[in-house]
């Protein structure tokens, strides 16, 4: 069964394997014909334009990851709204409190951090 | 139609290499990124199930629905464990985290 | 179905506590000690308000049963987490940060726990048991400045995460192979022809137990525990110790019970030999311990093990095995919190932790040093406490259920821990003390330890009305798994 599996993706394969002779063709022969020169110039980040400031690796601000955390749970918990939206009428009253009591618990979730001072960036 | 064994297949492949990952790395951040393959392993797998094998019930949907959620808070609370540690020790890879030893 | 919401009463109690403890905290205006009460308070409201449906047996919708087991698991963790917030009242205010969230916290993964004990399908099972390991992380990494419980708390995070990854493989192939996640579905499934997909029913189930395994730290999935138990708060501890590994088995025995049962010949070996290395491995790593917290940790592993060997020891025909490990786990959270409890009041006085400390204690605080010594004692299973009895019995049943070797292992092992307590008692009783002084008297924390010291006397000198209720809860569990007799050969 296994084998008839792979079977099918014969083509897919054959299509993979000529995409990688063909990028890795082309890559070869660019090394072989085009002329190399290592300048200064020709290491920096722009050739053409501003000098680049700085390192170029920033670090993103420590506080950047707790906003990522708390947008991050939000917006998956949203992920039960989906579900609910199409269906809550069929289920009636009681899908409706339940789903107002999960937005009034994230609302909770949201208060605390608020006045625990998450949210200001300090 | 596809074959229900492609996606259990495919499943498979993506929990091994998540079982790798955890295995093999080192940085925190990386481990929980092979964790959340793992568990997107099992909603292939699950989303799979409900749809071959019990067409009309939701069950798998349901259970894939809530372990997508459940992974959002694990990665969150990973994530803010990490960076404590990051701060007071400003590593995350986790052999060099030794100060508990037997 | 019944959608009876008034059952899930003592939850709905539970959060809004936790809430309110949030919220105090917020306020700041009441003392960090005094929240520990408040929130104690909750815990054993909760727990009371369970006691309603004593004797019921009904269910919350097919999702959520409310019977005996239900009831006898919501009275422990409530009484858990209420020793757990006493412990804690000194402990959190002087070593810890934002009091109101840590008791927010406690009270709400009581309520994992309890649904892990009450779930009678899979996806209400899963999702309580994260709801109390998420809760366990935050409170193990608590200690935000301290690097060991930053490093404790990570460990113990993305190992966890990675066995609940596991644990859930295994439920989807469960569902893929039975179609249902309900538990006793499953058992109905499983009973009949299975075909070509029993391989998979085994892989799903062997998965199931490694996920399982190390939420309970069972061997050779254990190497959180140490560094967790190590690493996080004292009280923390504490409550890890008693109630993830109460939970973990709540959930454990119930599963293999009413879902697994048609398949006890393929795991009974499995899970018996699994109890043999991590009863030897614990309590002989325990005897090279320093630190008295990395000592308790390998000794809860070592009693993990005997746990093990009961579920191992569980048979479609008695409910003995079934009572005796409820007994048994009982029996073990009452006296490690009452070592833990011990031990935070020594850690509280001195901020010391290592075995060597505890030098001449029995000079400086006999009371705690002989509660100490009580709680140990009952820990390795001496005549007259708590542990004797229930590990008599629990041995009584591996011995009937045909595994009279575990059994053996099981009674060698007690031996190896006698010695790594009589180890931490010979430094209390006959080591001289570095100083004469006498340390001082913490009445609230000595009240909490003496009704634990009492209880283990109670448990060990009257075991009859815990073993009632442990027999009855055992046997409620066996009445749901009845359906899958009748249809097996």
């Amino acid at each position: 069964m296994v084998a008839e599996l792979f079977q099918q993706y014969v083509g897919v394969v054959v299509a993979t394997v000529a995409g990688f002779v063909l990028v890795g063709a082309a890559l070869f022969a660019n090394r072989l014909l085009a002329p190399r020169q290592a300048t200064r110039a020709k290491g920096l980040t722009y050739e053409c334009g501003m000098l680049p400031i700085g390192r170029g690796r920033l670090q993103i601000h420590f506080r950047y990851y707790l906003f990522a955390i708390l947008f991050l749970v939000f917006d998956i918990e949203a992920v039960f709204l989906f579900p609910w939206a199409l269906s809550f009428l069929d289920v009636g009253a009681m899908a409706f409190y339940e789903m107002l009591l999960f937005i009034i618990a994230l609302g909770f979730g949201l208060y605390y951090a608020w006045r625990k001072g998450v949210l200001q960036w300090r | 139609m596809i074959p229900v064994q492609h996606f259990l297949l495919l499943g498979a492949l993506l929990f091994s290499l998540g079982v790798y990952g955890v295995l093999s790395r080192r940085n925190a951040v990386l481990i929980i990124l092979s964790v959340e393959l793992m568990l997107q392993a099992v909603n292939i797998n699950l989303v799979a199930f409900a749809v071959y094998l019990a067409p009309d019930e939701f069950v798998g949907l349901i259970f894939a629905l809530f372990v997508i959620a459940v992974a959002a808070a694990e990665v969150g609370l990973a994530l803010a464990i990490a960076l404590r540690l990051f701060r007071n020790r400003t590593t995350a890879n986790v052999d060099e985290v030794d100060s508990l030893r037997w | 179905m019944r959608w009876d919401w008034s059952l899930l009463a003592p939850e709905y109690l539970l959060a809004g506590w936790a809430a309110l403890m949030a919220l105090l905290g917020l306020w700041g205006r009441l003392r960090a000690y005094w929240l520990g009460y408040v929130a104690a308070a909750g815990a054993l409201a909760s727990a009371a308000t369970s006691l309603i449906w004593l004797g019921d047996r009904t269910a919350f919708g097919d999702l959520l049963a409310v019977d005996h087991y239900t009831t006898f698991f919501r009275v422990t963790f409530g009484l858990i987490a209420a020793s757990v917030c006493l412990i804690s009242a000194g402990y959190v205010e002087r070593f810890l940060r934002h009091h109101g969230e840590y008791y927010a916290i406690l009270v709400v993964s009581v309520i994992g726990a309890t649904y892990m004990a009450a779930a009678q399908e899979l996806l209400s099972a899963y999702i309580a048991l994260e709801l109390l390991s998420f809760s366990l992380y935050v409170l193990a990494s608590y200690a935000k400045m301290d690097l060991r419980s930053n490093e404790g708390g990570l460990k113990y995070m993305l190992l966890g995460a990675f066995s609940s990854a596991l644990f859930l493989y295994g439920l989807g192939l469960i569902y893929a192979v039975t179609k249902t996640t309900h538990y006793q579905g499953i058992a109905e499934a499983l009973a009949g022809d299975l075909g070509g997909t029993k391989g998979l029913a085994l892989l799903g189930l062997s998965l199931i137990v490694v996920g399982l395994g190390f939420k309970v730290s069972a061997v050779p999935f254990h190497m959180w525990a140490p560094d967790a138990y190590e690493g996080a708060p004292l009280p923390v501890t504490a409550f890890i110790s008693a109630i993830s590994k109460a939970a973990g088995f709540a959930l454990f025995l119930k599963l293999m019970v009413q879902a697994f049962l048609p398949l006890h010949d393929d795991w009974s070996p499995l899970l018996a030999s699994l109890a043999t290395v991590t009863m030897l491995l614990g309590n002989l790593v325990a005897v090279h311990q320093r630190n008295i917290k990395r000592l308790l940790a390998y000794s809860s592993i070592g009693q993990v093990g005997y746990l093990l060997a009961g579920i191992a020891a569980l048979s479609p025909e008695t409910a003995n095995a079934a009572s005796a490990v409820l007994l048994h786990l009982a029996g073990y959270v009452i006296s490690n919190l009452a070592a833990f409890a011990c031990v935070t009041v020594y850690y509280n006085w001195t901020g010391k932790e290592d075995i060597y400390e505890y030098r001449g204690l029995a000079e400086r605080a006999p009371f705690v040093a002989l509660a100490l010594s009580i709680s140990l004692f009952s820990l390795a299973g001496m005549p007259l406490f708590a542990g004797f009895v229930t590990k008599f019995v629990l041995f009584q049943a591996i011995a009937e259920a045909d595994l009279l070797w575990l059994a053996a292992v099981a009674v060698f092992a007690s031996f190896v821990s006698l010695y790594y307590y009589l180890m931490v008692m010979r430094q209390m009783y006959l080591v001289e003390p570095e100083t004469r002084e006498r340390l001082g008297v913490a009445w609230p924390e000595y009240g909490l330890v003496a009704v634990l010291v009492v209880a283990i006397f109670v448990v060990g000198l009257g075991p009859q009305p815990l073993f009632n209720a442990a027999q009855e809860a055992a046997s409620l569990v066996y009445q749901g798994a009845a359906t899958f007799a009748a249809l097996s050969p």
